[in-house]
């Protein structure tokens, strides 16, 4: 009964808004990506990379909006050099995002024992500061609170007029659906692929960020699978930011019930519950759900 | 006066020259016809013009200015528009959505998409174009897309229109609703180029016609009201050189048995109805010809007989034989490219789980001599050797199969004239063999002096067949290569020539 | 030697070259100096029997998986799902030795073999049968698996098979243990080299005919070229591809043999120190020839085993950026010499 009254509280819904901050914009960021037709699997490691730099960069200049300034420079070099493998070289794009996910782990867990002497914990830095315009209102108050999830929600929209209403996302989008015809009509495609990868690596410094900020510190392997999660998210929401939305919503339920699980200390095994995110994501993908159709020329190098 | 005037145009692709020399001058507010064979580089010389090939040598002017395309950017913007063989258009895309695609109207940030759409709508109703711009491409037919495509030109503003082969993929209703179209751009003051191998079509609607042949201008002429020599025209094309294709036929172990037999078969293929109630047979120690343009439902007879197509209804007959093919494209589905001979060959024909590499070397050194493959080395990939060597390969591969029932789709395609014969002999020595053999080309002269009997395909559906006595009858000589007399030859062949191009088209009862 | 060999030789040594730079430069960054920290790190491995076995220890496990990956590759399919796939393999082999600890060693021992073999098998199939029934993206869902293996893994060893307060199962039965290396060489002697390390060189050296020398390994790679021509050939493609999944898969179990029979004696959540994604560099850098594979697998051990032995100095995380470096190295390298030498053919 426990369970089940925390989970219908307004607490927890509440929390699972706020927990699809993280998946909402990573898997926004694996869409301007894929809808350029690049596909990025190393949204994680870009999360990754960012959390730690965000932490790194508050702590050491004890400034947080230094760290939000270089996290995101600093993950706009690494989607740089992310585009000149798959658009410049047209290195296939899934051997790179491996290549780029171990990359990003191996820097931060080195860094870490370096500069922090610790493989596990940056020591707690203050984080992203909270936003008091909604504070009076009881559960927006809540979800309101802090700066990224009020983007978050305005990029459902923002990410929709962009895509669909606009030169560039109409160019972008041709870019992923048919580069060669593209071309024809005169559309620089790999400007706007490398435009694509650039706004993926800046939505996922924010989530990189948030996820830090949440916890008022970096630790190692803190993404936790997130990045490939927002993948899933994409997927699932057929690249449409508003089902992307709604898949975020599903995972971050999960989340939020994982942790209720936790707290509540029932006999439900939280490992399964874990895997359910996944296993919905498979089940979907096999078709439970309609047919889902990437942009046609994903993953094509051009 | 002249709006595009090309001179002295070379191109070469390594050492393959496509263009050589070319001039041409195209008159302004004219209907411009190109004529020639495949790879005579007619589409080569229309992407120098549209930016997307730069000449090696030689230079073009747009209305008397010289002008250097190195994009198709540069050419737009000179108000050029180029409708491709292959339409350029993004399948998941409105109508509206491809059509401004690199040419937005936006209003601050956001596109303008109302005023957009009322340019838009006084194009399609100026030109009784009949679109739906909120239409996706993926469910339009093909004859909507190409209207896409003209749009396309047309928001542009585009002044000199070049088509690549506009007519290849469409119906006879079709093609004169295009024909319409064209005479209103004509009256609209604009240049059309108009890529094509259909004669009857230059009759109609041109006035002047350039023949292109091995990248050299062989043949032009201005045409007053619908005046033309097509014969002469039709020699142009081909050239007088045309090697006539030596054939010496058995006829006495035809068995006339039936091994494989189609009947009734429907297709579809994304709703799209490709066979349509097909009736074939196909018997042993012949080769039957099947005759039509491209996408009428060949390929997929193909599949269907060698069993990779298993979604139709209707009956398969196959009486327990094994079929071997020769696709069409060599590239993308006739072999690995990287393999070399003997590999490629090992690959269907090896029955030892062990490649030891005397197996290999066995393989390779039997078809190099038998199929007389011209390579500087035994261990070249297949994908260096030149496309008559490919060929060769692959023939020889699917033939040492051994199996019953042959198929071959256009077998000498860009294959040279050494080449083509050497594989027309092939292909009667597997039918004196009475094996059978499904004979699918675009070429008519192949299909006239290869097949037995001949079906015309139209439409997902066999709307003629040619059975041997009637073929004969309209061949000049039974041994119709060893006529060195080409006149005498060619008057009656033009017969069938002409009821079969009639008849693929969709034109003769 | 042909150009091919020699473009893929360059391309290989000066990636090698290129990563060996940046190495250098993050050590002087960190005020060390770099020819000391090399001299450390091939002295521990080269000059002592301990090092060595250590650093062929840890290469047979990757040899395994990677030439498992190569297997998949080859049909140009991707396989991230190497980490969830061993570990599924490992698991029950583990169970499988504590379980029949009463029945003979070579009986336990071939179940195992057989039984983790399939488990991994199975798990590398059904991507593979997805992708061909639904025309899923293997990538998207041998990603989901490494997370739906781990947790289920997760469920069934601490709620039913582990230790109590531990993350492993049971020891199996001492007499089960493989032979130490160093049993009969002593100069191995403390590592934990087992005879795993000659199955290893084995699986290398049949894989490597598998795929070059066979009919199966000549399908395999027609199918990885050119699918569609595959097809017209009269390959079956499917079947095809859905053996190399399993098989290569399969492969992969036999890392929890090194493991567990020829170290620990037991399956460990976590032993796998994603080896699974490690195995893929592996495999790309030896452009997924198992030959090559023995030589990318101990380079990849000695910089992890060379990590450890310079931690004093240098965190030995720093050999994670060095991996990381070399994958992205090799693969940008290889495609400009490529082109290099496409340019001037």
């Amino acid at each position: 009964m426990d369970l089940i009254s925390s989970i219908v509280s307004l607490t927890f819904i509440a929390q699972v808004i706020r927990l699809m901050t993280p998946f909402y914009l990573g898997a926004s960021a694996a869409n301007f990506s894929e809808r350029g037709g690049v596909i990025n699997i190393s949204i994680e490691g870009f999360m990754n990379l960012s959390a730690f730099s965000f932490a790194v960069f508050s702590i050491a200049t004890g400034s947080i909006l230094l760290g939000f300034i270089m996290a995101i420079a600093i993950n706009l070099l690494f989607s740089l050099l992310f585009a000149y493998f798959t658009v410049k070289l047209k290195l296939d794009q899934i051997v790179t995002g491996v290549g780029f996910n171990l990359l990003s782990a191996g820097i931060t867990k080195f860094l870490m024992v370096y500069i922090f002497k610790s493989s596990s914990n940056t020591e707690r830095f203050e984080g992203l500061p909270d936003l008091n315009f909604f504070e009076s209102i009881p559960i927006l108050g809540s979800i309101f609170s802090d700066y990224i999830t009020i983007f978050t929600f305005a990029l459902i929209f923002i990410s929709g007029f962009v895509l669909f209403k606009t030169r560039f996302g109409l160019r972008l989008r041709s870019a992923g659906e048919n580069p060669w015809a593209a071309e024809s009509l005169g559309v620089n495609v790999r400007k706007y692929k490398v435009y694509g990868i650039l706004i993926s690596g800046f939505l996922s410094a924010l989530a990189g960020m948030w996820l830090a900020s949440n916890q008022n510190s970096y630790s190692d392997g803190m993404i936790a699978g997130r990045g490939y999660i927002a993948l899933a998210a994409m997927i699932i929401g057929k690249w449409k930011p508003v089902n992307i939305f709604f898949a975020c919503l599903m995972f971050s339920a999960f989340e939020a019930l994982e942790i209720s699980l936790q707290v509540s200390g029932t006999d439900i095994p939280a490992q399964l519950i874990q895997m359910l995110p996944y296993l919905i994501t498979v089940l979907v993908l096999i078709g439970f759900i309609g047919k889902t159709r990437p942009p046609a020329a994903d993953g094509v190098p051009y | 006066m002249n709006t595009v005037q090309f001179k002295d145009i070379s191109i070469s692709f390594g050492s393959c020259s496509v263009l050589e020399n070319v001039s041409l001058n195209i008159k302004s507010n004219s209907v411009h016809c190109i004529l020639g064979e495949n790879g005579a580089g007619k589409s080569s010389l229309m992407k120098v013009l549209f930016g997307m090939y730069q000449p090696d040598s030689g230079e073009f002017f747009i209305n008397g200015k010289i002008v250097h395309f190195s994009s198709p950017l540069d050419s737009i913007n000179m108000k050029i528009g180029m409708v491709h063989q292959h339409f350029m258009l993004i399948s998941d895309f409105t109508v509206l959505e491809n059509v401004i695609l690199g040419n937005e109207i936006t209003d601050g940030l956001k596109i303008n998409f109302s005023g957009i759409r009322s340019i838009l709508s006084d194009i399609i109703n100026k030109y009784n174009l009949g679109l739906d711009l909120d239409s996706k491409i993926s469910d339009l037919s093909i004859s909507s897309q190409q209207k896409v495509e003209i749009l396309k030109l047309l928001f542009r503003d585009s002044e000199i229109l070049i088509f690549d082969e506009p007519t290849a993929v469409l119906s006879p209703v079709e093609v004169k609703e295009f024909f319409k179209i064209i005479e209103e751009f004509k009256r609209n003051k604009k240049t059309i180029i108009l890529i094509t191998h259909k004669l009857n079509e230059v009759k109609l609607i041109a006035d002047r016609v350039t023949v292109l042949r091995k990248g050299r201008v062989v043949y032009e002429e201005d045409i007053t009201d619908c005046n033309i020599d097509l014969e002469k025209l039709a020699l142009a094309i081909v050239g007088e050189s045309r090697v006539s294709i030596a054939v010496d036929k058995s006829s006495e172990n035809l068995t006339n048995e039936i091994v494989v037999r189609l009947n009734n078969i429907d297709l579809y293929k994304n709703s799209v109805k490709i066979l349509d109630k097909m009736n074939l047979s196909l018997r042993k120690g012949e080769v039957l010809g099947i005759c039509g343009v491209e996408g009428n439902g060949q390929n997929e007879i193909a599949e269907i007989i060698t069993g990779l197509e298993k979604n139709f209804e209707g009956e398969y007959k196959n009486k327990n034989v094994n079929v071997s093919m020769v696709p069409d494209d060599r590239i993308s589905k006739g072999m690995i490219s990287q393999f070399n001979v003997g590999e490629n060959i090992y690959l269907k024909n090896g029955k030892k789980f062990i490649a030891s590499s005397e197996l290999l070397d066995d393989f390779s050194d039997k078809t190099i001599t038998e199929y007389d493959v011209r390579l500087t080395n035994n261990k070249a990939s297949l994908g260096s050797l030149s496309g008559g060597n490919q060929q060769k390969v692959i023939i020889a591969r699917e033939i040492s199969a051994g199996n019953e029932v042959l198929i071959f789709s256009h077998p000498t395609r860009g294959v040279d004239i050494n080449a083509t014969a050497f594989i027309h002999s092939k292909i009667i020595e597997e039918r004196n063999k009475n094996r059978a053999v499904l004979l699918i080309s675009s070429d008519l002269d192949e299909l006239i002096s290869l097949s037995d009997r001949l079906c015309v395909l139209f439409k997902g559906k066999i709307i003629r067949t040619f059975e041997s006595d009637e073929l004969s009858s309209y061949k000049s000589d039974n041994k119709v290569s060893l006529t060195p007399d080409i006149e005498i030859k060619k008057e009656k062949d033009n017969q069938l020539f002409e009821l079969l191009g009639k008849l693929m088209i969709g034109m003769a009862d | 030697m042909n150009l091919k060999t020699k473009i893929n030789l360059i391309s290989v040594s000066v990636s090698l070259v290129i990563t060996l730079l940046i190495f250098s430069l993050i050590i002087l960054l960190i005020g060390q100096n770099p020819a000391g920290i090399l001299s450390i790190i091939l002295n521990d491995v080269f000059a002592t029997g301990y090092g060595m076995g250590q650093t062929l220890f840890k290469a047979t496990s990757l040899i395994f998986c990677a030439c498992g990956l190569a297997i998949c590759f080859h049909v140009a399919l991707f396989n991230i799902g190497a980490e969830g796939q061993l570990n599924a393999g490992s698991f029950v082999i583990a169970l499988v030795a504590v379980y029949f600890a009463d029945l003979p060693f070579p009986i336990v021992f071939l179940f195992c073999l057989v039984s983790g073999f399939i488990v991994s098998g199975i798990f590398g199939l059904i991507p593979a049968y997805i992708k061909i029934k639904k025309d899923v993206s293997e990538v998207i869902t041998t990603i989901m698996f490494n997370f739906i293996i781990l947790a289920l893994v997760n469920f069934f060893l601490l709620d039913f098979f582990a230790v109590k307060s531990t993350m492993r199962t049971e020891k199996i039965s001492e007499n089960f243990m493989l032979t130490k290396l160093s049993d009969f060489m002593p100069f191995f002697s403390g590592s934990s080299l087992n005879v795993s390390f000659i199955l290893a060189l084995a699986v290398a050296v049949i894989s490597y005919i598998l795929i070059y020398k066979t009919k199966f390994g000549y399908e395999l790679r027609a199918v990885g070229f050119n699918k569609t021509a595959s097809k017209f050939i009269g390959l079956n493609v499917n079947k095809i591809t859905l053996i190399a999944f399993f098989a290569g898969a399969g492969l992969t179990s036999l890392s929890g043999i090194n493991f567990i029979f020829g170290y620990k004696g037991f399956y460990e959540m976590g032993f796998s120190s994603n080896i699974g994604f490690t195995a893929i560099a592996v495999a790309l850098l030896a452009k997924n020839n198992p030959i090559g594979i023995i030589f990318s697998s101990l380079l990849f051990s000695i910089l992890e085993y060379g990590g450890l032995s310079v931690n004093q100095q240098v965190p030995k995380e720093i050999m994670l950026v060095v991996q990381g470096v070399i994958i992205l190295a090799i693969l940008s390298v290889d495609k400009i010499v490529n082109n290099y030498f496409e340019r001037r053919l």
